[in-house]
C-alpha cells in the first residue's frame, strides 16, 4: 500500500546549515494494517506523515503509494491522489468553525465536486457511526474535544481512503477520551478496510496498533 | 520602550510589507485627495487676491463700476470727498492675443506719472515714451519670455471686434509685489488705453487711499453719497468676499467630493490596522506578561500608527500637489470662463495647508486604527496569548450596527423633510447619512446574503460564504467599494442627467444658424463689443432672413452681480428659446407684445425669491431700474443671476451700449457651414469667432465636460483605492487564512481550486459592492439633483438614466477587481499544505 524506499528529508537554513529530519527511512505498510510511530518532539514524525500524504517531497529516496512513486508526481497529481486515496486526522482537529458538523465532514466531497445527495447521505452515515448524527446541524464550536475529533475522523473517511494518516490524534484530549478516540479510529478504519498510520507520544496507545515503530532523530527503528 | 518601538517598527516594515503599504496608501490617498482640492480652492481665491494686491496695492477702498465702466467725471468727485488722501484711476480691459481666443491678458490703463508709490511704479519710464509711443506697454518678464518679446516688440490684441497694436516699452516684474499675481497684465498709460479700446471718458476702477486717522467705513459711505448709483465702493476684503461668494458652491462641491476619497482611504487604514494588530496579538501578550502596562502598550501602538501616518502624509502631500498641478489648467479655465475670475497661474502652498494635511493624515490614521486598538488594549495578557479563536466582534454587532444605520438615515430624512430643507448644507447631511447607512449595512448583508448560501461544492458559493468568516477584514473592503461605487454612480447620474438637460436646453436656446462673437467674449463679456459698421454690414447679409442681436451688461441685485442679456424679443419664436419653468400670464403677454419687463433665470429666481408678476429692482450703471418679472426660464449657463429682456427696452432702462453678439437665421436652402466660411473669408483679420449652430453646441458641451473634469479625477481616485483595497484585502486574507488554505490543500484541493476560491472571494466583494453601491448611488443622485443642486445652484435637472455609462463602469470595475485579485489568489494558491499550524482556523 505505502512504501518508503531510502527516504531522507533535509532542511537547509539560510546560513546553509543542514538539518536531517528523516534519514534513509524504508518501510512497507500493507492494506488494512495499523501501524503506530512513536518518538519525541523533533524526531521527524510529522515530516514522515507529510511525505506519506504527498504534502511534501523527499530530498532523497522514493515514496510509493499503490506502487506508484508519488515523489516524482507534480503537485496537482499528488493532490488528486491524496484526495482519492488518503485521509488525514490532525491533533488539533482543524475543523472549520464557520461550517456545521455535517458540512465539515462533507468538505472533502465539496472539494471533489461529489454529487450533493450522495455526499450528504455518506456524511450522515459516518456521523451515525460515531454517534453524532443528532449534532449534524450544530456549529462545531459547540462540540467537546472528543466530539470534534470524531467529526474529524468522519471527514478523513468520507472519500473511503485506502490509507488514513493521523498526527497525534489524541494529543489534545484527556487520557480517557484519547483512548476512546483511538479505539474508534482503529475500529472504523478496520471496518472501512483502510490502512492506518498514527503518530503518538504514548507507548500505551501505540501498543494498540498492529506494529509499533520508533523514530529517533529521523531514523526509523522497527 | 523607545528601543523596542524602533525594533518593532522595523520588523513591521519587513514582515508585513503589504499591510504596511495598505495603511500608508490609505493615508496617502486620503491626504492627496483632500489637499489637492484645498490647494486648488485656496489658489483660486489666492489668484484673485493677488490680482487685487498687484493692481490696487495699498488702496483702502475701490470704486468699481456696476456696468462695469463708469464716467470718468466721477474721479474729481472722489478726490474731493472728505477723508480721501489719494486716488488713482484705472482702465481695465480683458483682451485676447490676436488670433488666440484662448489666450487672455488684461490691459491695465494707469496714470504712469502719478506721484503715488503704486504697484506698477517700475513701469514708469524716465522719458515720455509711454505717452508718445503708440501702444506703449509694460509687460512682465514671464510674458515677454513666453512670446519671445524684447523692448520694441509689437503684438496685436483684440477686445470685441476692435484690434490694437501694442509695443513692449518696458519689462517689469509685477510679481515682486504679489507672487501670485497674473503675469498677463499689460500696463499702459490710461489715456492711451482709453483711446485704443474705445473707452474715452470711461473708467473701470478708482482706487482710494484714505487719509491717516480717517475711518474707512465713513469715507466709503461718503463716497457712495457723492458718487450716486452705477458704482460700488468696496474694501479689498469685500471684493474678495464677493469673489469667494461666486466660487463658494463650486469649491464646496469639490471639497465634498474630496472628503469621499478621504472616507474610502480611511477604510483601507482600518482594514490594514485591524489585520496587523490581530496578527501581533501574541507579541502584545508577551509584552504585557513581561510587565508592560496598558498605557505603555497604548503609547507604543499610537507611536507606530502615527509613524505610518507620517509616512502616508509624506507621500500624500506631494501627490496632492501633483494632483492640483495636473488639474490646475482645467479648474482655472472653469473659474475664469464661468466665474469671470483670474486664472490660476501658479500654485502656492501655505503653512496652513501643510498643517491641515498633517492633521487630516494623523486624524485619519488614528481614526482608522481606533477600533482595532481599543480591542487589543481591552484584552488581558492571557487572552492575548491564548490560542483560542478571537471572537468575531463585528459578526455579533452586525445586526445592531445595521439597525443604527437605518435609524440614522430615517431620522435624517425626517429632519430634512420637516425642517432641514431650508438649510443649504442639509443635502450634504443627507448624503453623509446615506453613506453611513450603506456602510453599516455591509456586515449584516454579508451575513444575511452570503452567510445563508447553501453549500454544495467548493465553488463560488463557498467563496462568497467564506467572506462571512472574516467580517472584520472583508467588510471594510466591501464598504470602501460600496462608497466608491455609490459616489461614482451618483455623480454619473448627476452629470449625465445634467448633460442631457443641457443638451435639450441648448438645442432649444441655440436656434439660429450662425453665431458671431468675438475672441475676447469669454472674458470680456459686456466689454467685448462689436463695432457699429460691422454690425450694419452683418445685418444686411443677403443670406439671412433675420438677425438677432445680443447685448450683455452687468447689474447688481442686493450687492450680487447679475448678468442681463438684451435680445430681439420680437423675432418669431424668440420666447421658445427660453424654456419657462414659471410665468405670469399677464406679465408674459406684456413682455411678448410690448417688450417690457424681464425674464429671469431659475437660479436667480431661487436666490432672490422674486416670483413672476413681481417687481425686480436692479442697480444699473445709471441707477436703479425696476422691471416686472414675466417669467422664470431654465438657465444652466451659470449658477448666479441672469436675466433677459428686449434689447431696445434694455437701452431705455440701462442706457445705450455696444452689441456683443449676433445670430443669423439663414434663408431656406442656405448652408450654415458654407455661410460660416464666407463670413470668415469676408472678415479675415477681424477678431471674430464665427460658428455654426452645430459648432456652438459642441463648444457648449466642451465647456460642460471641462467643468466636470476634476470630478472625474476624484471618482477615478476613489475607484482605484477601492479596487486596490479589494486586492490588498485578499492578500491579507491569504495570509490570515493560510492555515485554512493549507487544510483545503491537505484535503485534496488543487492550486487551481484555491486560486479560483480566492478570486471568487474578490468577486463576492465586488458584487456586493456593486449591488449596494449602485442602489446607494441612485439615492445619492436624487440627493445631488433634488437637494444639493437646488440649494447651491438653483437648477432644475430631470433625472436621466445613464445605463450605458453605468454598465461600462461596472464592467471596468469588474475587470479591475478581477485583475487586482489575481495576484493575491496566486499567492494563496501557493500556500504549502504544511502551513497547518497550531493556530486555530
Amino acid at each position: 500500500m505505502l512504501s518508503f524506499r531510502g527516504v531522507s528529508k533535509i532542511y537547509r537554513s539560510s546560513e546553509g546549515a543542514e538539518r536531517w529530519a528523516l534519514k534513509d527511512v524504508s518501510f512497507d505498510v500493507e492494506s488494512g494494517r495499523r501501524v503506530s510511530i512513536i518518538g519525541r518532539s523533533g524526531s521527524g514524525k510529522s515530516t514522515l506523515l507529510h511525505l506519506a500524504a504527498g504534502l511534501d517531497v523527499p530530498s532523497r529516496g522514493e515514496v510509493l503509494l499503490d506502487g506508484r512513486n508519488i515523489s516524482s508526481l507534480g503537485d496537482e497529481e499528488r493532490t488528486l491522489l491524496r484526495r482519492r486515496r488518503l485521509g488525514l486526522v490532525f491533533q488539533f482537529f482543524h475543523l472549520l468553525p464557520h461550517l456545521s458538523v455535517i458540512d465539515n465532514v462533507a468538505l472533502p466531497g465539496f472539494i471533489a465536486h461529489d454529487a450533493p445527495a450522495e455526499l450528504a447521505a455518506r456524511a450522515l452515515r459516518l456521523l451515525a457511526r460515531v454517534g453524532l448524527e443528532d449534532r449534524a446541524r450544530d456549529p462545531v464550536q459547540k462540540l467537546s474535544g472528543g466530539e470534534m475529533q470524531r467529526v474529524a475522523i468522519c471527514r478523513a473517511l468520507l472519500a473511503k481512503p485506502a490509507l488514513l494518516l493521523a498526527d497525534e490524534p489524541t494529543g489534545n484530549l484527556d487520557d480517557a477520551n484519547g483512548l476512546l478516540i483511538l479505539d474508534l479510529l482503529l475500529e472504523v478504519t478496520r471496518e472501512e478496510g483502510a490502512a492506518l498510520i498514527f503518530v503518538t507520544h504514548s507507548r500505551e496507545l501505540a501498543a494498540r496498533a498492529d506494529a509499533v515503530w520508533e523514530l529517533h532523530s529521523g531514523i526509523l527503528a522497527r | 520602550m523607545l528601543r523596542y518601538f524602533l525594533l518593532s517598527l522595523g520588523a513591521q516594515f519587513r514582515r508585513e510589507r503589504a499591510l504596511t503599504a495598505l495603511t500608508v496608501l490609505g493615508v496617502a490617498l486620503g491626504v492627496a485627495s483632500v489637499s489637492s482640492i484645498q490647494i486648488i480652492n485656496l489658489n483660486a481665491i489666492g489668484a484673485f487676491k493677488a490680482g487685487l494686491d498687484a493692481i490696487s496695492g495699498d488702496a483702502d477702498l475701490s470704486v468699481v463700476g456696476v456696468g462695469p465702466a463708469f464716467d470718468e467725471r466721477l474721479y474729481p468727485r472722489v478726490l474731493q470727498t472728505a477723508g480721501v488722501h489719494a486716488a488713482w484711476p484705472l482702465f481695465r480691459l480683458p483682451v485676447t492675443m490676436a488670433g488666440r481666443a484662448d489666450y487672455f491678458m488684461e490691459v491695465l490703463g494707469v496714470d504712469l506719472f502719478s506721484p503715488q508709490d503704486l504697484p506698477w511704479k517700475g513701469a514708469r519710464a524716465e522719458s515720455v515714451a509711454p505717452l508718445s509711443t503708440p501702444g506703449w506697454t509694460a509687460v512682465s518678464p514671464q510674458l515677454a519670455q513666453a512670446w519671445g518679446w524684447s523692448r520694441g516688440s509689437k503684438f496685436d490684441v483684440t477686445s470685441g471686434s476692435r484690434r490694437a497694436t501694442l509695443t513692449v516699452g518696458g519689462i517689469v516684474d509685477f510679481s515682486r509685489r504679489s507672487p501670485q499675481a497674473s503675469r498677463k497684465i499689460l500696463v499702459m498709460d490710461i489715456a492711451q488705453a482709453q483711446e485704443l479700446f474705445d473707452g474715452a471718458g470711461r473708467l473701470h476702477e478708482i482706487d482710494v487711499q484714505v487719509a491717516k486717522g480717517a475711518d474707512v467705513p465713513q469715507v466709503a459711505a461718503a463716497l457712495r453719497r457723492a458718487l450716486g448709483p452705477g458704482v460700488s465702493v468696496l474694501t479689498p476684503g469685500q471684493r474678495q468676499e464677493a469673489a469667494e461668494g461666486l466660487l463658494s458652491a463650486f469649491q464646496l462641491n469639490l471639497t465634498a467630493l474630496s472628503m469621499i476619497s478621504l472616507f474610502v482611504g480611511l477604510f483601507l487604514v482600518f482594514a490594514s490596522a485591524q489585520a496587523s494588530l490581530l496578527r501581533r496579538r501574541g507579541e502584545f501578550g508577551v509584552l504585557r506578561s513581561l510587565g508592560a502596562t496598558g498605557s505603555q502598550l497604548l503609547a507604543l501602538l499610537l507611536a507606530q500608527t502615527a509613524a505610518l501616518g507620517g509616512l502616508g502624509i509624506a507621500i500624500g502631500l506631494p501627490l496632492g500637489y501633483l494632483g492640483a498641478r495636473l488639474n490646475m489648467d482645467t479648474v482655472s479655465a472653469t473659474v475664469s470662463n464661468l466665474y469671470l475670475l483670474n486664472e490660476i497661474e501658479t500654485l502656492r502652498l501655505t503653512p496652513g495647508l501643510f498643517l491641515s494635511a498633517v492633521g487630516i493624515g494623523l486624524a485619519g490614521v488614528l481614526l482608522g486604527a481606533a477600533l482595532p486598538l481599543w480591542e487589543i488594549l481591552r484584552l488581558q495578557p492571557l487572552e492575548l496569548l491564548s490560542i483560542t479563536t478571537l471572537h468575531e466582534k463585528l459578526a455579533a454587532w452586525a445586526r445592531p450596527f445595521a439597525r443604527a444605520g437605518i435609524a440614522v438615515l430615517t431620522l435624517t430624512l425626517a429632519w430634512y423633510f420637516a425642517a432641514g430643507r431650508a438649510w443649504a448644507p442639509s443635502g450634504f447631511v443627507l448624503a453623509v447619512a446615506l453613506i453611513l447607512f450603506l456602510i453599516s449595512a455591509v456586515p449584516w448583508l454579508v451575513r444575511a446574503v452570503y452567510g445563508r448560501l447553501p453549500l454544495r461544492a467548493f465553488d463560488w458559493r463557498y467563496s462568497f460564504k467564506n467572506l462571512e468568516l472574516r467580517l472584520q477584514t472583508s467588510a471594510p473592503a466591501i464598504a470602501a467599494m460600496v462608497v466608491a461605487v455609490c459616489m461614482l454612480t451618483g455623480i454619473t447620474f448627476m452629470i449625465q442627467s445634467f448633460r442631457k438637460t443641457i443638451e435639450v436646453w441648448a438645442r432649444k436656446s441655440i436656434q439660429a444658424d450662425v453665431y458671431i462673437s468675438t475672441e475676447s467674449w469669454l472674458q470680456g463679456r459686456a466689454q467685448a463689443g462689436l463695432d457699429d459698421a460691422l454690425v450694419r454690414d452683418l445685418e444686411t447679409r443677403p443670406e439671412a432672413r433675420a438677425v438677432d442681436e445680443q447685448r450683455y451688461l452687468f447689474a447688481q441685485y442686493q450687492g450680487h452681480r447679475v448678468a442681463v442679456s438684451g435680445v430681439r424679443i420680437g423675432l418669431p419664436g424668440a420666447e421658445a428659446r427660453f424654456p419657462l419653468v414659471a410665468s405670469d400670464a399677464k406679465a408674459l403677454d406684456v413682455f411678448a407684445r410690448e417688450r417690457r419687463g424681464v425674464m429671469i433665470g431659475e437660479p436667480f429666481a431661487r436666490r432672490s425669491g422674486v416670483k413672476p408678476g413681481g417687481t425686480l429692482t436692479l442697480d444699473g450703471p445709471e441707477g436703479p431700474v425696476a422691471l416686472t418679472v414675466a417669467g422664470v426660464y431654465r438657465d444652466y449657463a451659470t449658477d448666479w443671476g441672469t436675466g433677459v429682456m428686449d434689447i431696445d427696452a434694455m437701452a431705455r432702462a440701462f442706457g445705450p451700449g455696444p452689441l456683443n453678439n449676433l445670430a443669423l437665421y439663414l434663408k431656406p436652402g442656405v448652408d450654415a457651414e458654407a455661410e460660416v466660411d464666407r463670413l470668415k473669408e469676408r472678415y479675415a483679420g477681424k477678431p471674430l469667432v464665427i460658428r455654426s449652430n452645430a459648432l456652438l453646441l459642441q463648444e457648449v458641451f466642451r465647456i460642460f465636460d471641462q467643468t466636470f473634469a476634476v470630478t472625474r479625477l476624484l471618482q477615478a481616485m476613489s475607484l482605484t483605492v477601492a479596487a486596490f483595497g479589494i486586492s490588498l484585502t485578499l492578500l491579507i486574507l491569504a495570509r490570515e487564512r493560510a492555515a485554512e488554505t493549507a487544510l483545503y490543500r491537505s484535503l485534496g484541493a488543487t492550486r487551481r481550486q484555491i486560486f479560483f476560491f480566492f478570486l471568487g472571494k474578490g468577486f463576492g466583494m465586488l458584487l456586493m459592492g456593486l449591488a449596494l453601491g449602485v442602489g446607494g448611488g441612485v439615492a445619492l443622485a436624487l440627493i445631488l439633483i433634488d437637494a444639493i443642486n437646488p440649494a447651491y445652484f438653483g437648477w432644475t435637472i430631470p433625472m436621466s438614466w445613464p445605463w450605458r455609462e453605468l454598465a461600462g463602469q461596472a464592467l471596468t470595475l469588474t475587470l479591475a477587481a478581477l485583475a487586482g485579485g489575481a495576484y493575491p489568489a496566486l499567492v494563496a494558491s501557493r500556500t504549502p499544505a504544511q502551513e497547518l499550524s497550531r493556530d486555530e482556523l
